[in-house]
């Protein structure tokens, strides 16, 4: 059976690529670079993010790399390709992932693990469902020319920062416990933590727990290797494996048998077959591959760039070039040193509140850990235009770029999949990147948590997304794309 | 070719379709095609999914595949990069065959054949 991109051919008098455009963007962002390090060298350390956000959005629109297609599908239209991208991406991130370790240059932080995590999994899943795309794919669509996802961004961006900062009137939403609770950790007045249910949430309940990868969890921090072993191999591998399987005997098998002619396989035909399963979307198998590498490498770039310039974080670095506006009360900024989406978004979301007289800094999410810099000096946001960017200079140049406009429909899907994918994000601490990707590639366990919850607020979001269609159907004769 | 929209661009085609609701095109066009590698073959039915957003293409798609009968083609309108990526899959699951991805310069033509036969 023909099932990769080798069977589509242009038809005849078809344009050239848009190859000005491509090259365009690159000298835009080569341009941008000179222009930044002309100003301070020490520019670098933003860059980094920059350009490994380039090199994903490459690879996200190469292999058209969505993490919801990942689960909807699974429940939408049984394929497993998106589930199966995903797996080899976690799975190279991992090995990666574990040489930064060993090197000593990890920046990772492992995530407490509770209620919250499977609650915001769940109603991240089922958001996404109505987007059409993950945080990550919202980002290299949008590079794509697609302002149904530049609209998800903006909801998400906004959601968030509206639930984290003005969120007070959810108070009486807030246990007892969580008041006494946070209002003994002794905060800056400022922040008024007492106030406002994510402040409560936050030092009420989130700093009551404690992160850890398995290896830690296990008592192995003494022992790199152990370390390895637990993080990489039981908490990263072994899962991909079982789960590889678990999607080719439930998705893949019945039909790869059929198509081949097999009754009775042997377990040679059932590797075979996972095999097969594997490379049967052959963009989709590379950029899995290459973004797990890539998310391994950009670590350990950041690492090495923090022991260069003596620092834990970037607004260290923005202090010491004068840059203090947006800094939190600790002279932090949001700084993970790995890929992650959402909170650079908050961000965004925030500094436009800001602009328009709101406090958006009298609270712990932005006022004590993460600020809110100039979009400008916001090296993680750097990271997600890059995205944008990345995936706009493959997309011109495979003449894949479209403006495309969303319909009254989808516009609503849009803005209300991305409110509740803004709303999970924060409850979870994290998307499917910054909550799964970064961290079950790490050894915390709290991301398979993370991803139990987006599938089964997948199953819920596709339940519902296909009786709408049918409902629509049936009223109109027709759908409304 | 180019049944399906013959009509020149309209730079606000984006405002009419966020108003009124897009015109159904006629799915049912039964129609010979030329397919490269296949010769001229029936086209019994075109999914048009011009704009949609996934999963659309894909779930409009298995419901027209559920009610033609084997060995049946249909044509497959997206310019959707991801769902475009993902209907070979889709075609396995299906036990479809998927024939061809033709490439147009604003869209791709996908042609699926019900039934696994050669």
């Amino acid at each position: 059976m023909d099932v990769n991109a080798s069977t589509t051919k242009p038809a005849p008098g078809l344009k050239r690529p848009n190859m000005l455009y491509s090259i365009a963007i690159v000298l835009i962002v080569i341009l941008g670079s000179v222009w930044a390090l002309s100003i301070d060298n020490r520019f670098l350390y933003l860059l980094v993010y920059v350009w490994f956000g380039v090199i994903y959005g490459i690879f996200l629109q190469y292999g058209r790399f969505c993490m919801a297609a990942a689960v909807r599908d699974l429940f939408a239209v049984r394929v497993p390709r998106m589930a199966v991208g995903m797996m080899i991406a976690v799975g190279l991130y991992a090995l990666v992932a574990s040489v930064v370790t060993l090197a000593g240059f990890n920046t990772f932080h492992a995530h407490p693990l509770g209620w919250h995590v499977l609650i915001g999994g769940l109603i991240f899943g089922f958001g996404f469902v109505f987007t059409g795309g993950c945080a990550s794919g919202s980002l290299y669509k949008a590079g794509e020319g697609n302002m149904n996802s530049m609209l998800v961004i903006l909801a998400i961006s906004f959601t968030q920062a509206i639930v984290v900062a003005e969120s007070g009137w959810l108070n009486w939403m807030a246990p007892e416990a969580w008041v006494a609770s946070a209002a003994a950790k002794d905060m800056p007045e400022s922040l008024s933590v007492t106030e406002g249910w994510f402040d409560l949430f936050t030092a009420g309940y989130f700093w009551d727990m404690k992160g850890a990868t398995l290896g830690e969890m296990l008592g192995a921090a003494e022992s790199p290797w152990a370390m390895a072993f637990w993080n990489t191999f039981v908490n990263a591998l072994l899962p991909v494996i079982v789960l590889l399987i678990a999607l080719y005997a439930y998705y893949y098998r019945k039909s790869y048998l059929r198509k081949s002619g097999l009754a009775n396989p042997s377990l040679k035909d059932e590797i075979s077959g996972i095999w097969h399963m594997c490379i049967s979307s052959k963009n989709t198998a590379i950029a899995g591959i290459f973004l797990g590498i890539f998310a391994g490498l950009h670590m350990w770039v950041t690492g090495v760039l923090r022991e260069h310039y003596e620092i834990f974080n970037f607004g260290e670095l923005l202090s010491a070039m004068g840059y203090t506006q947006g800094l939190s009360v600790q002279d932090t900024v949001f700084d993970p040193g790995y890929w992650y989406i959402t909170t650079q978004e908050a961000q965004w979301g925030a500094w436009v509140l800001e602009k328009l007289g709101i406090d958006m800094m009298d609270n712990i999410f932005f006022g004590l850990d993460n600020g809110i810099p100039n979009p400008l000096l916001n090296a993680p946001g750097f990271m997600s235009i890059g995205i944008i960017l990345g995936a706009a200079i493959l997309a011109n140049a495979r003449r894949e770029f479209k403006w495309k406009m969303p319909s009254l429909e989808t516009a609503t899907f849009a803005i209300v999949g991305g409110i509740l994918m803004g709303i999970g994000a924060r409850l979870a601490m994290g998307c499917n990147i910054g909550a799964f990707f970064a961290t079950v590639t790490n050894g915390d366990p709290s991301g398979w948590i993370f991803l139990l919850g987006m599938v089964g607020g997948g199953y819920l979001g596709v339940k519902v997304f296909t009786k709408w269609m049918d409902w629509k159907m049936a009223r109109d004769g027709g759908c409304d794309l | 070719m180019g049944l399906v929209h013959q009509s020149t661009p309209n730079p606000m085609k984006w405002l009419s379709n966020l108003i009124w609701r897009r015109p159904a095109n006629e799915p049912l066009l039964s129609r010979e095609e030329d397919l490269p590698g296949y010769g001229r073959v029936r086209v019994s039915y075109v999914v048009d999914c011009l704009g949609a957003m996934c999963p659309r293409p894909q779930l409009l798609t298995m419901k027209i595949l559920a009610e033609i009968t084997e060995g049946e083609i249909i044509e497959v309108v997206s310019d959707n990069p991801a769902a475009v990526e993902a209907f070979p899959s889709l075609a396995e699951t299906l036990l479809c065959r998927h024939l061809l991805t033709l490439r147009e310069q604003d869209c791709w033509r996908l042609y699926l054949r019900k039934g696994l036969q050669a």
